[in-house]
């Protein structure tokens, strides 16, 4: 079509600079994508209903007040609100500058955790104290691969079909943080992250051969750190096995089922799930199987519908990004949501092995919350940067719009 | 990807589109995962559910009360906090064999320190890993707050998980002593022993019931299911006929003649002739029930239904009655009393008091031998025993006490010889109870008719409803009214002066009466011995409208022995508290006693059987009996009537005396009156009135 045809010449044109060059400043103030606006809005709302419900006990057996959780999570929720907010408005290119900052100050945390001023929790050394809160880094970490792998994978562009140079770094960065990840022990993000960058990897035209042998090889790794762990074997056995493990390391996943099969289609009812008594860590990482027993199948499928609208829409965004750099972000972000949703999901149903990673916007949390926002903030950005050059285009192309018209336009609009 | 050129923009388009669709394909498993596990296995899934959330709860209900007729506590349940652990729970979630066993020390350390057990002993038992183990029953306030402070999570990072402290039902008898021996004790297992107690238990203790509840990961219930029955929490309530103040009354003093005469044992049975209610049942020694586990365990027997003992002379009455309603004896019969010595066979019975011809009421109120076994004799020996049958005799009370003894009429399972009869007739070689001989005392009372005893009133449940209830029920009719009412009147000759019960006189009252001084068969010789008695003393009053009858009974006294002296004065002064504590006023026209004026004091004269040495040993219808604390110098009582109640009782303590005072105000009556000579340690009443 003439439109399009047009459309992407002017934008050719627009970006033509080299992609580390200034950031485009013009397109800031357009409107964001209300759908996913909307979407990420409902599912913290409702976040919020899940979390009173699946804490409620807990937290009045364990803390004498039964909002303890609801009304933590609400905090968050207005921050990770204000997040969104201030984070759309910042344009995307500026992360160019803080991808390396970011990244370091993740792996400088991830190594303060495990070094042992973490705070234990579960077992695990999973969250540092920064201040008034406590932060779990390898949530901060999986944002930081993403921003680091668009950076690099746009920066390099064709030379990512080269083995030393487009493949190998990425995979030793991505192989640090996962190690980092496996000592804390957090096997659920470490697989995130390798999953990510494979993603990332794919989309950026990596050779499917050194993907492929890659993700053998990460197999490997991963039977052999299941197999030399007794704490994973153990939690890898109970889950083959489950129905004679239900009461000791199979527990939790035993009861998860057990929650979602207690639903049935239309489930118990909003606040009357009961399994809130059975179910350890019902408000973090169960909280779907909460939704599944109090909502039913038609909630788990609803859910899963609204999960699949946010993904549809990132990855519109990807596939409408000005740039290389937007589109990666883009589809990072949305692969990494898609992946926690799940894998979690899959967690919660027993289809997968324990991990401990929570359900986007809905499980009790704030690094993940907080995390999850500032991403939304970053795709939102990108949208913003979307639309306003086609409505621009849109206008020049009625005008028979020129390149050069194109950009003194887009000059006038800064 | 605009920027990029087309062929490279479409190949990310696909690659983008390949991995979307893989993402696609997991969506795909979960959700048709979930399908399957929320629609087409639901039924299944839920039923596990609902099965692990549903405790079926075996609710140990709270053991009822015991109460006496006016609602006064006797025995309560109280809730005590007892401590247990779930090991299972404690451990949870540590995943390392070894780091469990590490835990489990360090659990074992602090619980042990806090509950002062013994660590070594808990960690073993912690071993096991139970789901259940009791830490400590029955811990204090101070435990409780120092078990919630381990297994808080605020004040330690690792909290001891697990611990549950419930509520176990312990028996508290705020009455202490009273009525112990009747009320019995229930053990730690909660089962009730000896006495009501266990007589009772299984309605005490209600019905456990299996209730469906709620219950959380560690097991605790959280709620009841449904309305539960609310008389699975608690047992049936109890309300004994005794009224616990007359109980007290009975046993302050049974315990006083216990230690005054030294005797092994005593008991009292005093029961309402026209109901069969037993008002009191005592049994001396007695014991605390909330601490019985010091006691000894003869002190904890029910002396007046598990002791049997010959009765003696009380027996006489039964004798004489039996005789009447026959016909074999006319009250103006006269009877010979040989003087005092009578062969019957080779055996040789003897009268305490040597009498020639002797009235049925004479032979009673002296209380001869001969005259009672003639009189027994002339019944027959079937004649007598199916008298003493009627009476009651033979067979238990049916109250349903464990331990009751049926007492024993013929011990070789056969007639009588001639001198068992003989012997029977005044109440030798024959066994009864004291709760026997109060009701056969009460049919004499009661126009003839023999009464069930009745000693709970009635059970009600937790909603207050009548689950049973008592009414009085006529055994037999033992002999025939007018044969009764004659007897009660001879029997009051036995309190009047001339009479062995002189002692048993309740000032105002006429009293019916019958005093035994039993000879006790020696176990090591199989014969009597010439140095054990059993004194006792049966009685109602007023004699003319029975409203209380008494049965007393010392078993073996050192000191003294016979029945008037030793058990009529423990009958007199319950019989005048109980007289006065349910409001009985004297048939005797006996003046108020605020009109009383000094000096002049018509009830003197009533009042002459409480004082012994006032009492002339010459005269002609002396007093059968010995004096009393023989050897003890008499002194004169101090006036008190215008001191002041605290001057008063100084100056009595002085002289000797024991000074009781009875009511509030001013000393308007003394007893033994000023100036009357009375043996030291003479009680003496003070009564006081408030001025009007």
């Amino acid at each position: 079509m003439n439109f399009t045809k047009n459309l992407r010449t002017n934008v050719r044109t627009l970006l033509a600079a080299p992609l580390d060059a200034a950031p485009v400043q013009t397109t800031i103030n357009g409107p964001v994508d209300q759908w996913l606006g909307a979407v990420v809005i409902a599912l913290m709302g409702f976040g919020l209903v899940m979390v009173y419900s699946s804490s409620e006990i807990f937290a009045t057996v364990t803390r004498h007040d039964p909002q303890y959780f609801l009304l933590k999570q609400l905090g968050y929720t207005i921050a990770a609100l204000g997040i969104i907010a201030i984070v759309s408005k910042i344009d995307y290119h500026r992360l160019y500058k803080l991808t390396y900052p970011v990244l370091f100050s993740v792996i400088a945390m991830l190594i303060a955790t495990i070094a042992g001023l973490g705070h234990r929790g579960g077992g695990a050394a999973r969250w540092l104290h920064l201040g008034i809160i406590n932060v779990q880094p390898a949530e901060v970490a999986k944002l930081a691969l993403i921003i680091w792998l668009a950076y690099s994978l746009a920066k390099k562009a064709d030379r990512v079909k080269s083995f030393t140079v487009g493949f190998l770094p990425h995979l030793l960065v991505a192989g640090f943080l996962m190690l980092l990840c496996l000592k804390q022990p957090d096997f659920g993000s470490a697989v995130v992250l390798l999953l990510l960058t494979f993603t990332l990897l794919f989309m950026a035209g990596a050779k499917i051969g050194y993907i492929m042998g890659a993700i053998l090889t990460g197999a490997g790794f991963a039977v052999l750190a299941v197999r030399y762990s007794p704490y994973r074997l153990a939690r890898y056995v109970a889950w083959a096995d489950m129905e004679k493990h239900r009461q000791d390391l199979a527990y939790q996943p035993f009861q998860s089922v057990m929650s979602f099969g207690s639903g049935g289609v239309h489930g118990v009812g909003l606040g009357r799930g009961l399994q809130t008594l059975y179910l350890p860590e019902a408000h973090t990482d169960f909280v779907s199987a909460i939704v599944g027993e109090e909502l039913g199948f038609i909630g788990i499928a609803a859910l899963s519908l609204v999960y699949v609208v946010l993904c549809a829409r990132g990855i519109r965004a990807a596939l409408s990004a000005p740039d290389d750099f937007g589109s990666y972000l883009a589809f990072g972000i949305s692969t990494l949501f898609a992946l926690q949703t799940l894998v979690n999901l899959s967690v919660a149903l027993a289809i997968l092995p324990t991990k401990g990673l929570t359900l986007p916007f809905v499980s009790y949390g704030g690094s993940s919350l907080l995390v999850n926002a500032a991403a939304v903030g970053i795709l939102l950005n990108i949208t913003r940067q979307i639309s306003v050059p086609r409505r621009v285009a849109e206008q020049r192309a009625g005008e028979d719009a020129t390149p050069a018209a194109a950009s003194e336009m887009l000059g006038a609009v800064d | 990807m605009r920027n990029l050129d087309p062929v490279r923009a479409k190949w990310i388009r696909v690659r983008v589109g390949v991995l979307s669709g893989l993402m696609a394909v997991g969506l795909g498993v979960v959700v048709s995962t979930a399908f399957r596990v929320q629609v087409e296995d639901a039924a299944p899934w839920r039923a596990l559910a609902e099965k692990q959330r549903q405790r079926r709860l075996h609710v140990q209900p709270k053991r009822g009360s015991i109460v006496d007729r006016n609602g006064v506590s006797l025995a309560v349940s109280i809730e005590v906090p007892s401590a247990s652990i779930d090991v299972g729970e404690l451990i949870r979630g540590i995943e390392m064999p070894g780091d469990q066993e590490s835990f489990l020390r360090e659990s074992a350390r602090m619980l042990s320190k806090t509950l002062t057990l013994d660590e070594v002993e808990l960690f073993a038992k912690m071993q096991g890993r139970p789901r259940f183990l009791w830490l400590k029953r029955r811990i204090t306030s101070e435990e409780t707050a120092a078990l919630r402070q381990l297994g808080d999570p605020k004040r330690h990072t690792r909290p001891i998980r697990g611990i549950a402290i419930d509520g176990e039902g312990q028996r508290y008898y705020p009455a202490r002593e009273l009525g112990s021996n009747l009320l019995g004790f229930v053990a730690p297992d909660g089962f009730g022993k000896e006495g009501i107690e266990l007589s009772l238990d299984e309605e005490l203790r209600g019905k456990p019931e299996e209730v469906k509840g709620l219950r959380d990961r560690s097991g605790r219930l959280i709620f009841a299911e449904g309305t539960t029955d609310e008389r699975t929490l608690q047992g049936a309530d109890v309300v004994l006929s005794i009224d616990s103040a007359i109980q007290h009354v009975a046993q302050r003093e049974l315990d006083a003649a216990m230690r005054t005469y030294e005797t092994k044992g005593a008991s009292l049975v005093m029961i309402d002739p026209a109901t069969g209610e037993v008002l009191a049942m005592a049994s001396s020694p007695g014991y605390n029930p909330n601490d019985y586990g010091t006691s000894d365990p003869e002190a904890r027997r029910n002396r007046a239904l598990v002791d049997r003992f010959e009765p003696g002379s009380t027996m006489k009455v039964f004798t004489v009655a039996g005789a009447l309603a026959a016909g074999t004896l006319k009250p103006v019969d006269p009877i010979f009393c040989e003087r005092g010595i009578y062969q019957l066979g080779s055996v040789t019975i003897h009268d305490t008091h040597v009498s020639e011809w002797l009235t049925p009421t004479q032979v009673l109120a002296k209380s001869s031998n001969i005259g009672a076994l003639k009189i027994g004799l002339g019944l027959g020996e079937a004649g007598l025993y199916s008298t003493l049958r009627r009476f009651g005799f033979g067979e238990s009370t049916g109250l349903g006490l464990p331990g009751e003894s049926s007492g024993v009429l013929r011990p070789k399972a056969r007639p009588w010889f001639e001198v068992e009869t003989a012997n029977a007739s005044f109440g030798q070689g024959i066994g009864i109870t004291t709760m026997q001989l109060a009701m056969a005392m009460g049919a004499i009372a009661n126009h003839g008719k023999l009464l069930e005893p009745i000693l709970v009133k009635k059970m009600t449940d937790s909603a207050g409803k009548i689950l049973r209830e008592s009414h009085p029920r006529v055994r037999q009719q033992a002999v025939p009214g007018h044969v009764a009412r004659m007897v009660a009147d001879m029997l009051v000759a036995v309190t009047e002066p001339g009479g062995t019960g002189v002692e048993a006189a309740v000032p105002g009252f006429r009293v019916a009466g019958k005093t035994a001084t039993a000879q006790k068969v020696d176990p090591l010789t199989g014969k009597y011995a010439a140095d054990k008695f059993t004194a006792s003393f049966m009685g109602f009053v007023p004699a003319e409208r029975p409203r209380l009858v008494v049965a007393i009974v010392l078993d073996e006294p050192m000191i003294g022995r016979y029945g008037g002296d030793l058990a009529g004065p423990v009958f007199r002064r319950v019989a005048e508290s109980t007289l006065r504590y349910l409001g009985v006023t004297p048939t005797a026209s006996t003046p108020r006693i605020a009109e009383v004026k000094q000096g002049d004091d018509p009830a003197g004269a009533a009042l002459a059987g409480m004082r012994p040495p006032s009492v002339d040993p010459n005269s002609s219808t002396g007093l059968p009996v010995e004096p009393v604390p023989a050897g003890t110098p008499s002194v004169e009582v101090p006036n008190t009537t215008r001191l002041l109640a605290r001057q008063a009782v100084i100056s009595l303590t002085q002289a000797g005396f024991v000074p009781r005072v009875e009511g509030i105000g001013r000393i308007v009556r003394q007893l033994p009156a000023p100036g009357t000579l009375a043996p030291k340690g003479t009680t003496v009443r003070l009564v006081l009135e408030p001025p009007s």
